[in-house]
């Protein structure tokens, strides 16, 4: 009886453990969640606490709203930095965007579904062939005293909530910022000869684009931060669990008086985002760990068990 | 003189089909979930027991030296190490795989999102009834520069200056896996009905896209239509 081959089996073994190491999931870079730390003490109502300076933040990229009536072209707040923080009852949202002026409408909101039911980021409004359901809106404004708790299912349906479960503060600091954003620039294509070229099959001029992310330093930064309790009594108001993936949107409004007299926007004219996600971290569950040495030892009782009888069975 | 046993041509078996199945098939196609991995690597173990058990010597060459290396018996030098380290590793990844599943998870759930759902019934089929005229083709694209291009981009590739907040991004119909794919009346689905009008597989939910039969006449979206593909350089799909 040949004995050598075992030292293959070995190889080949160590190969599918090398493989198996190999498919652990990678980490990866954050891009659409906001990750809400789990903190020790009071949550900062304060947007210029330092706790903040200490929390990564995720950007998210703002859209002029243009999905209903009345639309806006173009705004001024490309896109919003947002950091959280909870301790177990009350979270904390750091919302920071450039604008240069310090307007006294000037406004800020976060947008959340309410229930299981899945809801529309514009305002909750209905789905053709799905149901959908409400959303809770925590919105924000200059020279208002205090936060606005509202919900809203369907245009025209927005409402402030019978309670108030918000507070929110804003901070406009004269201070530099960088924004970054993506330019687009259109020409129309010329010959050497100067003509304009045109699509041979079209007849129309041919436009070329340049489109290149731009890092901008402007002056001005407002710091918004909302905080609520992770979960009221309130059946108008998100629910936040922590460990799970509630949906979130950001609007924000710039509130420059224009010559006219007319705010630069507002009402339905802002900056918005579709639905992205938060993350309350949850607490550590040591318990995972205790599985994880179970595992160990059961599997290394099977191991001792299975080795005893092989030895068994060859001195047999 | 004889070759490796049944037991080291099993072993090479399982680790080439992992390998193939884990880093050479995407390059050719999209990658395999771990768990269809995981299942053609069993059904490879059950065709290699299933043969190396089907007579007293092939048993023998099958599991022999398997048994050897978990007993220890006539192994030395690097060999010894190995069967030790192996020993080890095992109850570490059981206990490490334990922990993986136990643990919470901490990326957002999976987007499964249809892009090109099917559209309700009244929708299938429908022709455009505008006539493909230049002039009707140019006021298509003069409803799309007003309406459509804010999103959709001058040049019809998705990369409007109203695009970058919204997620998912709106469609580039540039892209040959856009309206070239589908026909006119899918697209005056979408346009008339908007993101709003999406079967739950859509996610409508998260759709920018307006509902434009609130605001515009349906000759004026069989227009825009034929501006997109014209604007895109795509032709509409046809009833094969």
């Amino acid at each position: 009886m040949r004995t050598v081959p075992a030292r293959y089996g070995t190889a080949a073994l160590l190969a599918v453990a090398a493989g198996l190491l190999w498919t652990a999931p990678a980490l990866s870079q954050e891009t659409v969640v906001v990750r809400a730390k789990l903190i020790q003490g009071e949550v900062p109502a304060d947007p210029m606490a330092p706790i903040w300076s200490t929390i990564q933040a995720t950007e998210f990229p703002l859209s002029p709203q243009v999905h209903w009536q009345k639309r806006i072209g173009a705004v001024t707040v490309k896109s919003v930095k947002v950091r959280g923080v909870h301790n177990n009852k009350q979270i904390s949202f750091l919302v920071e965007y450039a604008d240069p002026t310090r307007d006294p409408a000037d406004a800020a909101a976060l947008e959340f579904m309410v229930g299981d039911k899945k809801a529309h980021f514009a305002h909750g409004q209905p789905m053709g062939q799905v149901e959908g359901g409400p959303v809770n809106i925590w919105y924000w404004r200059n020279d208002a005293p205090s936060a606005v708790d509202m919900s809203a299912q369907g245009f025209g349906t927005l409402k402030k909530q019978a309670q108030q479960d918000v507070q929110a503060k804003g901070v406009w600091k004269d201070e530099k910022t960088t924004i970054k954003f993506k330019e687009r620039k259109q020409s129309l294509r010329k010959d050497p000869k100067g003509e304009l070229v045109k699509d041979p099959k079209t007849g129309d001029p041919v436009v070329d684009e340049e489109t290149k992310v731009v890092e901008q330093e402007v002056s001005g930064v407002w710091r918004v931060v909302f905080t609520r309790a992770l979960t009221t009594t309130d059946k108008e108001d998100v629910q936040i669990q922590t460990g799970t993936f509630p949906n979130i949107a950001f609007a924000v409004w710039d509130g420059k008086k224009l010559e006219s007299g007319d705010l630069k926007e507002s009402g339905s004219q802002k900056a918005i985002s579709s639905w992205w996600y938060i993350n309350a971290e949850p607490p550590p569950d040591y318990s995972i760990y205790l599985y994880g040495l179970v595992a160990v030892v059961l599997a290394a009782g099977v191991e001792f068990v299975i080795i005893r009888k092989v030895k068994k069975g060859q001195s047999a | 003189m004889r070759g490796p046993s049944l037991a080291v041509k099993g072993g090479i078996l399982l680790a080439a089909v992992f390998a193939v199945l884990k880093f050479v098939l995407p390059l050719f196609t999209a990658p395999l979930p771990m768990s269809l991995i995981w299942l053609y690597l069993f059904l490879a173990t059950v065709g290699i027991v299933v043969y190396g058990t089907l007579s007293g010597e092939s048993t023998e060459q099958l599991m022999g030296p398997i048994f050897r290396f978990l007993s220890g018996e006539g192994l030395n030098g690097v060999a010894r190490y190995a069967r030790l380290a192996v020993l080890v590793l095992f109850p570490l990844l059981v206990g490490w795989e334990t922990y993986s599943g136990l643990v919470p998870n901490t990326q957002p759930p999976a987007e499964n999102r249809t892009i090109h759902p099917a559209p309700p019934g009244e929708f299938v089929g429908l022709s455009n009834p505008v006539p493909n005229t230049p002039e009707n083709v140019m006021m298509g694209k003069g409803l799309y520069a007003a309406f459509c291009s804010p999103c959709h981009g001058a040049k019809f590739n998705g990369n409007g200056a109203a695009s970058d907040g919204f997620n998912p991004p709106p469609a580039n119909f540039s892209d040959p896996g856009t309206i070239a794919m589908l026909q006119e009346s899918y697209l005056f689905w979408r346009i008339k009905k908007g993101g709003v009008g999406l079967s739950v597989e859509g996610h409508p939910w998260k759709s920018a896209m307006p509902r434009w039969e609130v605001e515009l006449p349906d000759d004026w979206i069989w227009k825009i239509i034929m501006a997109e593909y014209a604007g895109a350089g795509q032709k509409p799909r046809t009833w094969e």
